[in-house]
């Protein structure tokens, strides 16, 4: 598994450029989710007065806000979900492991970050998701990552 | 896909359990949590609001917790949305526009200040059941001691004014509509969006928040800013500089009266009510005048102070709450008046 994990930068090794901007994003998710769980990000309503504050001025469908609007009782939930994705992103993007499919989680996150975040952050949020879309198109955890490993013998979709 | 199941379980399922310890130390605290909505210059650090805090919090074994808002319009949002369900014990900051937007929908608690020694301004501020005031200012223009001088309304029309008045949004900033109401009250209806329409060319009305204002001019101090009356006390007290002046106009000047209000679904109602004791008390209304250089409500403590003579010979406004639907009608007017002028 380690051989192929350096083996791969002789077959993808194309695709290093896209290795080194999917480490460095899970090196960034990591910090959002160690800082999240180092503070009080669990313990007070962080989550729901951001909810409070930003979902009614934003663009989100009313389904959205009516469920978001009930999500805000139960924030230890969802500030648990968001930081819990933050990790997987991290450590998926990090080491190269189904980022495929941890990429749709990223996608999925970034959508409700921009409900929920203001305009100040649409852009950052907007551009984020652009990458996660790379990321899931190309399959990045190929090149230096433990998905080449798989993908060369299993084949599929998902690596 | 097993192996994206797999590895997302052992993701969450680790943090879970990790999580259970770590948190521990984060609820340690079993004091209780006073839960204060302020908006952002309150809460500040350099805003009255860590002051009050520290204040309350040395007296009454509990911790305050601060809910924070750009503006009353997000602090009543927020209100609305999460106020119940992670529960809200005290706002601070509504102005008398918006009380009758923290009447729809949300409910108070009776407060019954009224023995107090109130300044003879802020007695009109007083007839209802629900927001007690805790500070107030006048609003007017403030520019360059040996600049230009506006005397009147209809002074802002000269040539020489333009492209040197820095007025905030009616839309998006409190000092912005109360210019807006201040100009049809003074003038009237019609006259006062005729005069308004020939004052968009010469003005900059489109300031989204009154910071923003005071950055502007700060950028460029040859110009006059619509600000409270106490503003240029800060630069001559924060900056020792005495070259910015609150200039007098003939018309009235319109006041701004800030409120706060308990809701009624309030988790720690006595807590809320001594802190509230602790803003009326003449300690409290001396650090909101000298960190939100704001007047004080209460007689006697702007005494002997540089505050004592900011509002001398300035005549204002008579207090009222004006009702939503005349506000929602001003706003619609003035939107209609930016698009056909295109500005």
């Amino acid at each position: 598994m380690f051989v192929a994990f350096f083996e791969s930068l002789k077959y993808v090794g194309h695709l290093l450029p896209l290795a080194f901007l999917r480490v460095f994003l899970g090196y960034y998710y990591l910090q959002e989710a160690l800082h999240k769980f180092n503070s009080d990000y669990l313990s007070r309503p962080r989550i729901a007065e951001q909810i409070a504050e930003w979902l009614p001025a934003s663009h989100a469908p009313e389904w959205y806000k009516l469920m978001m609007n009930y999500m805000v009782p139960n924030w230890v939930t969802l500030a648990f979900i968001v930081m819990a994705l933050e990790f997987a992103i991290a450590i998926s993007y990090i080491i190269g492991y189904v980022v495929r499919p941890v990429a749709f989680l990223g996608i999925f996150l970034c959508i409700n970050m921009l409900f929920i975040s203001g305009p100040s952050h649409e852009d950052f949020f907007k551009t984020l998701l652009a990458i996660h879309v790379m990321m899931a198109w190309v399959g990045a955890g190929r090149c230096l990552g433990f998905d080449y490993f798989f993908f060369k013998r299993r084949r599929g979709i998902w690596w | 896909m097993k192996h994206f199941f797999l590895f997302l379980t052992v993701v969450f399922v680790g943090l879970f359990l990790f999580n259970l310890n770590h948190q521990q130390k984060f609820t340690t605290d079993e004091k209780p949590i006073l839960r204060v909505y302020a908006y952002n210059s309150f809460t500040s650090k350099w805003g009255p609001g860590p002051v009050l805090k520290e204040m309350f919090e040395k007296q009454c074994n509990c911790r305050i917790e601060f809910a924070e808002g750009s503006n009353a319009g997000i602090l009543l949002q927020k209100l609305k949305i999460e106020g119940e369900g992670l529960g809200a014990d005290l706002v601070i900051g509504l102005d008398q526009l918006d009380l009758p937007k923290a009447l729809e929908g949300l409910k108070w608690q009776q407060l019954n200040f009224g023995k107090l020694d109130w300044e003879d301004q802020i007695k009109p501020a007083l007839a209802n059941n629900y927001f007690v005031p805790y500070d107030w200012g006048a609003l007017t223009f403030m520019g360059q001691k040996d600049g230009l001088v506006p005397h009147r309304l209809d002074d802002l029309l000269d040539p020489a004014f333009k492209g040197r008045i820095l007025i905030e949004d009616p839309r998006t900033s409190s000092p912005g509509f109360q210019f807006l109401h201040w100009v049809i009250q003074s003038k009237g209806e019609e006259a006062g969006f005729q005069f308004l329409e020939k004052l968009l060319p010469q003005a900059n009305l489109g300031i989204p928040s009154w910071s923003a204002a005071i950055g502007l001019f700060n950028k460029n101090p040859g110009q006059i800013v619509f600000t409270y009356v106490t503003s240029p006390l800060y630069y001559q007290l924060e900056e020792k500089r005495s070259d910015r002046v609150a200039f007098g106009m003939e018309e009235a000047l319109p006041l701004q009266v800030e409120f706060l209000a308990i809701p009624d679904f309030c988790r720690r109602c006595e807590l809320s009510e001594k802190f509230v004791n602790l803003i009326l008390s003449p300690e409290g209304q001396k650090v909101l005048m000298q960190k939100n250089y704001m007047m004080p409500v209460l007689k006697g403590i702007k005494d002997e102070t540089p505050f004592s003579d900011v509002l001398k010979n300035r005549h204002f406004l008579n207090f009222e709450i004006p009702s939503t639907a005349d506000v929602d009608h001003l706003i619609k007017k003035w939107g209609e008046l930016r698009r056909e002028t295109g500005s």
